[in-house]
């Protein structure tokens, strides 16, 4: 039989603010944390909006992290080891806890390479006539040293594991993936798996990104991901969509055994499914309480999503896409926070801004929604074709594995 | 219940040898090497200071690889690469469609590599005035479709899962120079686990390019040596000086045996563990008493059920660097302790003969290590004429070495501080 695994601990660095209670916060009021798109590299009146995380959540995120290290990290790695600092701190354990053999799972953005601002100024002076003259940039790099030595590690794509690792002292295994809700679902499975194994006594999984680089903004239109059509607001689920917003951020999760944690009520993770195709993915049997599902902001996708979403049952469906932006490196992560924080407080938030639903499915519009929650099921659509289920359960009893 | 063993039906591999494993293991058996002169695009090669690699050379590229529908696509090298490799292991193994339905595919495809032209494409034509929105995707549009810019860094996987119409789990490692293992260590656990029966799994990789060769001669890890020529891939020797990049690409076949016998496969070797662990050290320096590698070993070996006296070889990370080639070496000597096994122990570097295929490289050599196995011949360690004082085991120097090998270790260590060992065993058939 295999072991129950609880979530021990949570954190996040998102555009909502630094840690969970500010997540919970704007989720239960329903406010959006998206904001005017702030950069300097180019002007657009076509894509306006961005989830950014705030300076002072940045500045605050530093402080976890020794100021030698930081050398290494893109912002998104720092916010990462912050969220993993946060979920630690809940779970009261330290990275060098005796006794306790840890394993570490890291996602990361498809755009966590070091941003193309960091090349600006070299790139400038090895244009010639628009095109790159690389005897100039090769010179430049070699006899100026004009390139941050550090940047490919920066680039690299466990940067994030790394430095993590570094940071808490962690041995134990590890893995790192590069992929949204796939490398999400892949990591919590290997997490999970490992627990119940028995080779190591708590799991962190911690995922970080950002997308505030302009190719990648423009890509990310180009692919249909986020809209260019001025939109400032996100509204998943609701006929006034008109299209995705990216976001930034990071998010952390610490999974133990159920059994290695104190009696009283805990979030356990019951099943994870995945299927390339979103309408063969395998749903529980039983209706759900509450079922958390980001949708996208466009009204014909989320219709269409709408027809898996009637399938679980739910009594309440929930949102948390409006408040961050859409989030690369750890979508999954954040929506069982999400999900955690409903059946912890026994209470469905809303999702922002919705005022037209797309489909007559129950969605908490308005204010919170108390309820008695104990079964929840996070759903997740990947835009690269692969989606994944998430089943929770909430119990005080200690399950007889 | 006796645990499900998973053993190795399909491999496939692009190098510097060639596009397919059968050339490579011959020519790794008699001692040759594909280290040639390079020079980046577009700069002179007296004005850069890493002067070797180990490129992969299109023009041997099959005919009927080219004709087929997927060199159509818009791919990266790295992904190319990969997608030729899967191609073939899959055929290697003599899967049908219908036997991959349910496939999993795990790859790892390391950092992508940028095209300057294309990040130029970013930037502002004055620095003090910021490009309009219309500029951006005009310039977006002109990036070259082939360039990383344009591709996320789970393209390989999802290429090669549409490719074969796999509907199973799609999932992308990045684990750098350990990618390639991790992906393969993984598939193993998803099928032992029960999860799927079948996984391709593996990595590509291509860093021969201006800014990632830079950014690696920067950071003390690539070799600037002149005075060996091609030879100065020189693991475990005292005049080692850092590593000589590849590129390629390399996949295989896992599945359960069951499943093997009753399509009538035949296994190239047993997959019998994976361990992983952390080193918490440095970002870009191994553990020089490499606690991160005996901890991968060692859980490997747990997690097979074997113990330490029970190995024959041990296919090394073996980088050439200064630091790597003396950590590991201690670390077996750490594991391996017990009636100095490690005096009996083979080990060998196969980075010496086709260079370092960062996320890539375990990938290769983890089809070497299962050869090794099958045949009971061990590719050599190239130049290494003049053994490090720390490194005194028996690396297999300039020969292979034919010796019976029923288990065996493939280790792979990453930037970052990550380590990976798989265990493999010699394919015995079924008692009835």
């Amino acid at each position: 039989m295999k072991k129950t695994v609880a979530i021990a601990g949570a954190g996040c660095v998102l555009p909502s603010g630094w840690g969970v209670e500010s997540f919970w916060a704007a989720a239960n009021e329903g406010r959006s944390a998206i904001t005017a798109l702030n950069t300097r590299r180019f002007h657009s009146e076509r894509v306006v909006a961005f989830g950014q995380i705030q300076d002072q959540d940045h500045q605050r995120s530093r402080q976890d992290l020794a100021q030698n290290l930081q050398r290494y990290c893109t912002p998104a790695v720092i916010w990462g080891v912050s969220a993993v600092r946060q979920a630690l701190d809940e779970a009261g354990l330290t990275g060098e806890q005796p006794g306790v053999r840890f394993g570490l799972y890291c996602c990361q953005g498809g755009y966590t390479h070091p941003s193309l601002e960091s090349y600006a100024e070299l790139l400038h002076g090895c244009r010639q006539d628009g095109v790159a003259d690389m005897a100039a940039f090769a010179k430049r790099i070699l006899q100026d040293r004009a390139q941050d030595p550090f940047l490919v590690l920066k680039g690299l794509s466990n940067c994030l594991l790394g430095v993590t690792s570094l940071a808490l002292k962690l041995v134990g295994e590890c893995n790192a993936y590069m992929q949204g809700v796939a490398g999400n679902l892949a990591a919590l499975r290997e997490a999970t798996a490992a627990l119940q194994a028995g080779r190591i006594d708590a799991a962190i999984i911690v995922g970080a990104g950002s997308e505030l680089d302009t190719l990648a903004l423009s890509g990310l239109v180009q692919a249909g991901v986020i809209s260019a059509n001025g939109s400032d607001t996100l509204l998943p689920f609701d006929l006034r969509g008109i299209g995705g917003i990216a976001g930034e951020g990071a998010a952390a999760l610490v999974l133990r055994r159920r059994e290695d944690l104190p009696a009283g009520p805990q979030t356990c993770l019951a099943d994870m499914t995945a299927h390339a195709i979103l309408a063969r993915l395998s749903l529980p049997d039983r209706p759900t309480d509450v079922l958390v599902c980001s949708g996208t902001g466009d009204p014909h996708k989320d219709r269409e999503l709408c027809q898996t979403l009637a399938r679980t049952g739910a009594s309440h469906i929930t949102s948390g896409l409006a408040i961050n932006g859409i989030l690369s490196a750890a979508p999954s992560l954040v929506d069982l926070i999400l999900a955690r924080g409903a059946l912890q407080a026994q209470q469905v938030p809303p999702i922002a801004g919705l005022q037209q639903p797309v489909a007559n499915l129950p969605f908490v519009q308005g204010a919170p929604h108390p309820a008695s929650l104990a079964h929840c099921l996070v759903l997740n659509r990947d835009d690269n074709g692969f989606s994944a289920a998430f089943q929770l359960f909430y119990s005080a009893e200690v399950p007889q594995d | 219940m006796s645990p499900t063993r998973i053993v190795i039906t399909g491999m496939g591999a692009v190098t510097g040898f060639g596009f397919e494993w059968q050339s490579m293991w011959q020519k790794m058996l008699a001692g040759e090497h594909c280290i040639r002169p390079w020079q980046p695009e577009g700069v002179e090669a007296s004005a850069f200071p890493l002067r070797y690699a180990a490129p992969v050379d299109m023009r041997l590229m099959p005919a009927h690889l080219q004709d087929h529908p997927a060199w159509g696509l818009s791919l990266e090298k790295r992904t190319r690469f990969g997608w030729i490799a899967a191609t073939q292991a899959i055929a290697d193994g003599g899967l049908s469609p219908e036997q991959l339905r349910g496939a999993a595919v795990l790859s790892a495809s390391g950092a992508p590599a940028h095209r300057l032209q294309d990040m130029l494409l970013s930037l502002p034509d004055n620095p003090a005035q910021a490009p309009s929105w219309a500029q951006l995707m005009t310039r977006q549009a002109q990036v070259d479709p082939d360039s990383s810019l344009c591709q996320s860094n789970d393209r390989l996987a999802r290429v090669i899962a549409d490719g074969i119409g796999s509907e199973g789990p799609v999932i992308n490692i990045s684990s750098a120079c350990a990618g390639a293992s991790q992906a393969i260590g993984n598939a193993f656990q998803m099928i032992r686990r029960g999860e799927v029966d079948v996984a391709i799994a593996g990595g590509a990789d291509s860093v021969l390019s201006l800014d990632t060769m830079t950014a690696l001669y920067l950071l003390g890890a690539a070799s600037s040596e002149q005075r060996w020529g091609t030879e100065l891939c020189r693991p475990f020797d005292r005049h080692r000086s850092g590593l000589i990049a590849g590129e390629g690409g390399g996949f295989v076949v896992l599945e359960t045996l069951e499943r093997a016998l009753a399509r009538g496969a035949t296994p190239y070797a047993e997959v019998l563990g994976f361990g992983s662990s952390l080193d918490a050290y440095k970002v870009t320096a191994p553990d020089p008493e490499g606690r991160g590698a005996v901890l991968a070993m060692q859980a490997a070996l747990t997690d097979a059920g074997l113990a330490p006296r029970q190995v024959d070889l041990i296919n090394a990370h073996g980088t050439s660097t200064p630091l790597n080639d003396a950590a590991e070496t201690l670390a077996i000597k750490t594991l391996f302790t017990e009636r100095e096994h490690y005096r009996r122990l083979l080990v060998t570097a196969n980075k010496s003969q086709f260079g370092h295929l960062i996320a890539a490289a375990g990938a290769p050599e983890f089809m070497l290590t299962a050869l090794a196995c099958r045949d009971d011949r061990v590719t050599p360690t190239l130049n290494l004429h003049d053994a490090d004082e720390q490194c005194d085991l028996d690396y297999c120097a300039h020969q292979a070495v034919k010796r019976k090998v029923d288990v065996a270790l493939s280790n792979s260590f990453g930037f970052g501080g990550l380590n990976t060992s798989l265990a493999l065993g010699k394919y015995r058939e079924p008692s009835r």
